[in-house]
């Protein structure tokens, strides 16, 4: 068991196993609102279903409508349970407030690194840790 | 973050749930960007209305917003939507898409948000004041805003513009600051600076270059709000620079703090060159000129109007002029399109040539004067585009 700290930006504490993409990415024409399948096609999880994961990714990019993309992944319950980035930034900052999604940042070390897809993990924002319960 | 009472009761949730979400919005990005307060903004300019680039997901946010019956708190504006709102058919948009594009307004207008429609509320009569706090989405604007007024915004979303129309606040950070403000480089400006297409490319390559930060820009002899929406449009295109001084012209140059400066750069002749060539892509014959981006001002159409003369355009060529419906509504700007009509110009309002889909599609070969519009209609890889002045422009696709 390996504890990352870090810092919470939405609130809220949840187990999961996390899906790791090693490049930026755009919500808005980068993941479908509808299904919360990955759509771009440079990302190597292109296809795969961010539903119930714990979403890390370095960081956020593209059109500010993105925002609107995240709030629609959990009107449409297909919404990821939280969000890990190394760094946050307003169009995912906006979308997880809308969609109420926990979403933390800053984390001590390069998260798309020490955590990978189909790892076990808790994201505690009452400690302001994420606890790596190995694979 | 310090708030008041009263953003605090908003956050509460003491005027229901739509604003305490919108509240909280604002003051989570605040958070992260590292802001202690919010402050009040004068107005608003709203991005994220054309559908092709909101898409379905702004149709669930409406319905939670209206829930709440929310209102502006500020005198608000929209931008550009994806087609003219009367003469769409003529643009060749398709029903379903002006079906869902009229409700997109709609709901915005349900709000109290005026439907100008337009990336330049500057040219229909909303200056901003030197010093004033705004909360602008669209990134041209917010340049303009910014270097040409001296006025605060820093280039918010779709979902946070909105956000503050609604609540009256922004959060205090980056370009509200005034230690945000000052200059990094200097760029000596060697180039002859004359047409709208030489302040675009000169805008591009800096933006390309020095992605975000705050330019000087000295030896540029004139400047006018033509001219610098179209330097401000094409940096912001390139590198998200946000802000700009320009020496003798702009209203903060004379007295921001240069000390922060770290480097002085040179654009002459050969830069100038080396963005034109990177924007000459059409080998076979032009299909469509785009001209409006950032909208024209009325003088700008008047200028296509007198370098067109007695000449008309080629039959096969399009050549369609985006601008803002306030522009177009007296006696005399009228008898203007009515004349350029005649000529083969067609002027749209309400849209642009980025966000509308029907340019993309059904024009593979693109001239403009705008290396925002050259940037965005090449992204994909699937338009070509050539740079030109509009005098350049005319000489090739009139007779």
């Amino acid at each position: 068991m390996k504890t990352i700290k870090i810092r919470a930006i939405v609130e809220g504490t949840v187990e999961g196993i996390a899906l790791v993409s090693p490049i930026p990415i755009s919500f808005f024409g980068g993941v479908d609102a509808e299904t919360g399948i990955i759509t771009d096609s440079e990302n190597p999880l292109f296809g795969e279903s961010l539903t119930d994961k714990i979403f890390v990714f370095p960081e956020s990019k593209g059109s500010t409508v993105g925002s609107y993309v995240i709030y629609g992944l959990s009107v449409n319950n297909v919404a990821p349970l939280a969000l890990i980035a190394n760094e946050a930034e307003t169009i995912v900052v906006a979308g997880a407030i809308l969609a109420n999604i926990p979403f933390v940042d800053k984390a001590d070390q390069d998260v798309t690194v020490s955590i990978k897809t189909g790892d076990k993990l808790v994201v505690d924002t009452t400690q302001n840790i994420i606890i790596l319960k190995k694979e | 973050m310090f708030l008041t009472k009263e953003q605090q009761k908003m956050l509460d949730g003491e005027f229901g749930h739509a604003i305490a979400k919108l509240t909280q919005l604002i003051v989570k990005i605040g958070e992260v960007n590292g802001a202690t307060r919010l402050i009040p903004i004068k107005n608003a300019q709203i991005a994220g209305v054309s559908y092709l680039t909101v898409g379905e997901p702004i149709f669930t946010f409406f319905n939670m917003l209206s829930e709440d019956n929310v209102k502006v708190s500020v005198p608000s504006w929209l931008n550009p939507a994806g087609m003219d709102m009367k003469k769409w058919k003529e643009m060749g948009i398709k029903n379903d898409f002006a079906e869902k594009q009229r409700k997109i307004i709609q709901q915005y207008q349900k709000m109290g948000i005026q439907t100008t429609l337009t990336c330049t509320p500057y040219l229909i009569g909303h200056k901003p004041k030197f010093g004033d706090h705004l909360a602008w989405s669209e990134s041209s604007a917010v340049s303009v805003a910014n270097a040409y007024y001296g006025a605060r915004t820093n280039r918010e979303g779709g979902p946070s513009s909105l956000a503050s129309a609604i609540t009256g606040f922004t959060a205090d950070y980056g370009l509200h600051k005034k230690e945000n403000r000052v200059p990094k480089i200097v760029v000596a400006v060697k180039a002859t600076i004359t047409h709208f297409s030489d302040f675009s490319a000169l805008g591009y390559w800096y933006g390309e270059k020095f992605h975000g930060i705050i330019p000087y820009f000295k030896s540029i002899k004139n400047t006018n709000i033509d001219q610098v929406k179209m330097l401000g449009a094409a940096m912001a295109a390139s590198g998200s620079v946000a802000h700009f001084h320009i020496a003798k012209h702009t209203p903060e140059a004379e007295k921001v703090d240069l000390s922060y400066i770290s480097e002085t750069v040179t654009f002459d002749e050969n830069d100038k060159k080396q963005i034109y060539d990177h924007f000459n892509q059409i080998k076979e014959r032009v299909n469509l000129v785009v001209i409006g981006c950032p909208h024209t001002s009325l003088e700008d159409v008047k200028l296509i109007d007198s370098s067109l003369g007695d000449k008309s355009i080629k039959e096969g060529i399009k050549f369609w002029v985006f601008s803002s419906q306030e522009l177009m509504q007296n006696d005399k700007a009228k008898k203007l399109l009515t004349n350029l009509e005649e000529k083969g110009v067609k002027i749209f309002t309400d849209t642009c040539m980025v966000v509308s889909p029907v340019v993309r599609e059904n024009y593979k070969n693109i001239v403009t004067n705008s290396a925002k519009a050259a940037f965005y209609l090449t992204r994909e890889g699937t338009n070509n585009v050539n740079l030109l002045s509009l005098s350049e422009i005319i000489e090739r696709v009139s007779e």
